[in-house]
């Protein structure tokens, strides 16, 4: 899976692993020309002990030259190390997120919002960061470690068996302190969550922990979790504190075992001081890059841990089949519920046996209590989720057999919850018919009750929609957001309880502007408000996933006692006796 | 004010594992003395770890001076220019090598207690303080400035002084001592290492403007993507059900683009200094080799000496290397310590006052009362009103007409400019906010619920309440069966806020709250808008009794709320304009009428 992203970059990947093993070459060379320095030059070990100045230059000139290559090569391999790891990042961001737009609502909800963006910025970065640090730093590591070994061995054998007796230790130590810290971390995680959590919800809630005269149990609270992921943190941290210092202390005794192997090695005439020079530089060679290691090691498995939540959503296949239809039908606007039945994935029974067919051009208004599944009852519709029972029809034409894109075409749809987007007024109401011309737009706006205070606000319909429509209030969002909806001209309307903020005179000044506007459109109502569906053709009443009662506002007031308590509660009893 | 939304993503980092990058930009504190004084008073606390660290990298610094020269001898020893005892000079540099390990060691694990327990107390410390502060502080600042602040700024600091202050001092022990060292076996070596040093320098001042010329974009864009991805995935149903998706990925992928393009380029400025100091470290490498041997031949220094040069020149290239990233990093955490000292400099809301006189009658009067939030925009003129003890009084008017002020004032989050509020003649401004509170239950619009227990959530107001006294009002509110339905019941944790339940059960479980609370004087600010009119009608009808000997203010959007309230009170731009019953005010076919006739047009057939 990670190949199908690196394939693409692997010229500059190659050239990255290519640039580093001349970079640590250079490295690598150098101890050994210096030991020659020494050894010759300085001492004339071959010259009967004297010093050769010619070759001290000589030889100085060419380790300039090497040094030189070395930081070329380095400079090299970093240019195309990000070139790949960036290039790699982009590709997968933009694959997830072409992915995530084919997801169908059943996914998002269980993937759920949040982490889907969690997934796409902080995960990948990581995985990014995991892969450049992969390609420069493992490949680093490797050849300095067995390149620095090598050479120790090619200058003496035990100089090379004492940094072999080292090397597991260092290995060991560093195994050990990986392992009990990586349990902690994820302890950490949850901690660090918690306390996150605490402090948003009272930073949010302060009025309510004044008025409760809670400071003082909110203070213990956040005390208490916070004593824990410090308590954490602190084990982490000492953890470390061990490592290095160990680490050290273990080079610092090979360093001892040279000198005194060395020196045996040397009176023997197995190697030279030079010899014994350039192995202690070998070995803090090593060292550093066993360092390095470590710090890879902790990025590595923070990258792993990422990837594997990227690929779960690059692995995941849209689930929602396009059917064929492209969306010509005789119809035009005619919506069938036949027998349907709906449960959420988690089991939660929804709707059951609904019946109800809407004629072109009619509205309807649905009503009931919270929760009794009327925003799901109309999610079905433009198939946001498919029943798990019976069958919905647009136009006659079972919606699994459209086009997801053809059936939606056929449909506007207004929230409760309006969604806007950081754009301006214009281009958010333009979602609705890209198309749309200035005019349309202010046709819409003027249909939606939103022409005035657009119009008032400093820039117009130009005017930045800022940070999802923080800057408008909650009844000025939802009338944008009908606008969108209005400006769409689709066979279907369905306003899903989407003029809640409005007071109930604006209301119907909207729903009378919409009524002249898009006469042809079927309108689907979702109200709490007596007085916003009582204008519909037919009234529908839901109660615990099945419709009840479902007729015109004097009929359902006459026969369905459900209707009649929703009517007493919003208009009291004296109105009655008007009746 | 694009900086929240930075500071929200840079707090998904674990705290003590920030690793500020080298080029991180840089932050500058306004008072630096006074800033500097208050972080020292914080180490001060910790007076006995702060001197025993600083020994230890005394100690420890001392040690890594020495070594080296140990090992030159040894090497002379090894080379024949120099007789003595080799395995004593070995074990001898063994020991201090070790010594110094021990003192890494000992400085590692003081630094992570000291830095832990700063953390500890600044946290502690600025939570209460956020806890404590007038509402108007949280109503005026960013939320989202104000939790980075608590965790950001504080680890910063910490991390910053705790550990990069020991390697800063060390350091600059560590570059002293090396320096002398060094000029003392051969000063015309010494002096050409030194050389390193001016590159070094060089090419981090070159680098440096550059990446931060770019790092700069990149940051911009980054903010950008995120924010195109958080607004399109929480959208999502807005961008299916207009077929959006193929647009909005076009979209998402220029940006995505373009930030690759800054990425790659920030990268390479940046991610090109490790090799260039590796090649810098190198050259210096070379120097000593080359020159080395050329005084060595001349009989200035011995080949130990070269030995020892090659280990002191990484000695003092490792903190020079560090010290320009170290200063950076201090002045971003002095800066975020000025950040959090201001936020502590603020003043406490005042706990002080009397009583508030025990009186089962709860007669609340305000008195020709004004009021505005930013001096010039009075949003309560000359408000005058009555609630009478054990009545019902409805605030009614337009948004922005002032009515939620009015609870802000009653309950005290804000004082009152001129005027009074008297409870039972008992001014409010004389009575300590504790116990002005205590008699006082609010519910929200926005609901409020806090991870914890269900069973914690309902004794949030009560703490004394039982079981029994927590499920009559459930039933009250019409949520008694909650416990039931959750897994754990009375126990359950009410995940993020609360939602794991739905919005209306929120406001229901709100609602119970509040009569667990067994207040004199109920609040209820928009509190029932989220349930359907039916539920909201069985919570009154249960209210009624609830409320019957019990002074209450109820502000609702919907008139059928509020039509049965002793007194309705009808605002407008932080006025009264109108106040009588239903009855009496639909008489006067004034502004309530109008209210009256849009909200229920067409129903009186």
């Amino acid at each position: 899976m990670m190949w199908k992203y690196i394939r693409r970059y692997l010229p500059y990947a190659i050239l990255a692993a290519a640039f580093m093993v001349g970079e640590v070459s250079m490295d690598l060379i150098q101890p050994g020309i210096m030991s020659q320095i020494v050894d010759d030059g300085v001492l004339g070990l071959n010259t009967g002990g004297t010093g050769n100045l010619d070759l001290i230059w000589r030889l100085g000139l060419q380790m300039i030259c090497l040094v030189l290559f070395g930081g070329l090569c380095g400079s090299l391999n970093n240019v195309f190390v990000h070139m790949s790891g960036q290039n790699i990042g982009n590709d997968m961001r933009k694959d997830c997120f072409r992915k995530i737009m084919t997801f169908s609502f059943p996914q998002i909800d269980r993937f759920g919002t949040g982490s889907l963006v969690t997934r796409m910025t902080n995960d990948i970065t990581q995985v990014q960061n995991f892969i450049s640090q992969f390609v420069r730093g493992m490949i680093r590591t490797t050849v300095l470690t067995f390149g620095s070994i090598y050479c120790m061995f090619r200058l003496s054998r035990v100089f090379g068996y004492v940094v072999l007796c080292v090397f597991p230790l260092i290995i060991l130590v560093m195994a050990v302190c990986m392992k009990k810290s990586s349990s902690l971390f994820t302890k950490l995680q949850t901690q660090l969550d918690t306390v996150n959590s605490i402090m948003q919800e009272d930073v949010a809630g302060i009025r309510v922990i004044k008025a409760c005269v809670r400071e003082l149990y909110e203070k213990l609270r956040f005390g208490k979790a916070n004593n824990e992921l410090i308590q954490t943190q602190l084990r982490v941290l000492i953890i470390f504190a061990f490592m290095n210092p160990i680490v050290n202390a273990l080079m610092y005794l090979a360093v001892a075992a040279i000198l005194l192997v060395g020196n045996i090695t040397v009176r023997a005439g197995g190697a030279t001081p030079g010899n014994v020079m350039a192995a202690i530089t070998y070995t803090t060679q090593l060292l550093n890059g066993l360092l390095m290691l470590v710090m890879l090691f902790q990025n590595i498995t923070r990258g792993i841990a990422s990837w594997k939540r990227v690929r779960v959503l690059l692995d995941s296949t849209p689930e929602l089949a396009d059917g064929e239809q492209a969306g010509e039908t005789a119809l035009r606007g005619s919506v069938e519920f036949q027998d349907v039945s709906f449960a959420y994935p988690d089991g939660q029974t929804v709707l059951e046996h609904i019946d109800l067919k809407l004629e072109p051009g009619e509205t309807l208004a649905l009503m009931g209590e919270t929760g009794c599944g009327k925003t799901s009852l109309v999610s079905l519709i433009p198939r946001f989720y498919d029943v798990t029972g019976g069958a919905v029809l647009v136009d006659g034409v079972n919606v699994k057999e459209y086009r997801q894109t053809a059936l939606r075409d056929k449909i506007a749809v207004a929230l409760q919850k309006s969604e806007l987007f950081s754009a301006s007024v214009a281009e958010n109401i333009a979602w609705g018919d890209p198309e749309a011309g200035e005019a349309a737009i202010r046709a819409a706006a003027t249909v939606a009750q939103a022409d005035s205070f657009i119009a008032q606000m400093p820039e117009g319909y130009q005017t930045l929609v800022a940070e999802r429509g923080m800057s408008l209030s909650g009844g000025q969002k939802q009338r944008v957001s009908i606008a969108r909806a209005v400006v769409k001209n689709a066979e279907i309307l369905i306003f899903d309880d989407s003029t809640s903020a409005l007071d109930l005179k604006t209301e119907a000044d909207l729903y009378a502007a919409l009524r002249e506007a898009n006469p042809h459109s079927t309108k689907i109502i979702v109200a709490q408000r007596i007085a916003s569906a009582r204008q519909a053709d037919r009234i529908a009443v839901l109660e615990n996933g099945h419709i009840i009662a479902c007729g015109p506002h004097e009929e359902l007031l006459a026969s369905c006692p459900t209707y009649q308590a929703i009517y007493q509660s919003q208009m009291g009893e004296e109105d009655d006796h008007h009746e | 004010m694009n900086e929240p939304k930075d500071q929200k993503l840079a707090s998904r980092n674990m705290p003590g594992m920030n690793r500020p990058d080298r080029f991180a930009e840089v932050q500058h504190a306004e008072h630096l003395g006074a800033t500097l004084k208050r972080i020292f008073a914080y180490f001060a606390r910790e007076r006995a770890m702060v001197i025993g660290m600083l020994a230890v990298v005394i100690f420890g610094t001392l040690c890594s001076v020495y070594a080296p020269s140990l090992q030159s001898r040894a090497i002379d020893t090894i080379a024949g220019v120099r007789t003595g005892n080799l395995l004593g000079i070995v074990l001898l540099m063994l020991g201090v090598y070790l010594l110094h390990s021990l003192c890494q060691l000992l400085q590692g694990v003081v630094s992570a207690r000291l830095s832990q327990r700063v953390v500890k107390h600044m946290r502690e410390e600025l939570f209460a303080k956020l806890v404590d502060l007038p509402v108007r502080y949280l109503d005026t600042h960013s939320h989202g400035d104000v939790v980075s602040r608590m965790t950001n700024d504080i680890e910063n600091l910490s991390t910053t002084v705790s550990q990069s202050l020991p390697s800063l001092f060390s350091g600059v022990l560590t570059i002293i001592g090396t320096v002398a060292i060094m000029l003392w076996y051969c000063w015309q070596l010494a002096l050409l290492s030194y050389a390193t040093v001016l590159l070094t320098l060089l090419a981090t001042k070159f680098l440096s403007g550059r990446v931060r010329k770019f790092s700069r974009k990149r940051q911009q864009l980054l903010g950008q993507l995120n924010g195109t991805v958080e607004e399109m995935v929480s959208g999502y149903r807005t961008v299916v059900a207009y077929n959006r998706q193929a647009q909005t990925t076009e979209d998402f992928c220029q940006t995505a683009d373009s930030l690759t393009k800054v990425g790659i380029k920030t990268d390479i400025f940046s991610g090109v200094m490790g090799p260039v100091m590796n090649c810098i470290g190198n050259i210096g490498f070379v120097i000593i080799a080359a020159f080395g041997g050329y005084f060595s031949i001349h009989g200035l220094i011995s080949v130990g000496v070269i030995s020892a040069f090659i280990v002191y020149a990484k000695q003092f290239s490792r903190p020079i290397n560090e010290l320009a990233q170290v200063y950076g990093q201090l002045q971003t955490a002095i800066a975020g310590a000025e950040r959090v000292f201001t936020v502590l400099d603020e003043a406490d809301e005042d706990k002080a006052g009397e009583a508030l006189q025990d009186n089962e009658q709860k007669t609340v009067t305000f008195q020709n009362v004004n009021f505005s939030y930013e001096p010039g925009h009075p949003v309560i003129r000359d408000f005058s009103l009555t609630v009478p003890s054990g009545k019902k009084v409805a605030l009614v008017g337009a948004t922005g007409s002032g009515k939620t002020t009015i609870v802000n004032l009653l309950m005290r989050f804000y004082d009152i400019e001129s005027g009074t509020i008297r409870i039972n003649g008992q001014d409010i401004s004389q009575v300590s906010r504790d116990d002005l509170r205590k008699n006082m239950a609010i519910v929200l619009q926005d609901t409020v619920l806090f991870s914890d227990t269900l069973r914690q959530n309902m004794k949030y107001g009560n703490e004394a309440a039982t079981d029994e006294e927590i499920t009559a009002a459930m039933k009250m509110s019409r949520c008694d069966d909650l416990p039931r339905r959750l897994p754990q019941g009375w126990e359950s944790v009410l995940v993020n806020s609360g939602e794991n339940i739905s919005q209306g059960q929120r406001q229901l479980l709100a609602i119970a709250r509040a009569f667990v609370a067994d207040p004199k004087i109920l609040i209820l600010d928009e509190a029932t808008s989220n349930v359907d009119t039916r539920t909201e009608k069985a919570i009154q009808d249960a209210m009624q009794r609830v409320m019957q000997d019990r002074t209450s203010i109820v502000i609702a959007h919907r008139l059928s709320t509020i039509r049965d309230s002793d007194i309705i009170v009808v605002m407008d731009h932080g006025q009264i304009v109108e106040s009588g019953n239903h009855d009496q005010l639909l008489a006067q076919r004034g502004k309530y009428y109008e209210l009256y006739q849009t909200q229920y047009a067409g129903f009186a057939t």
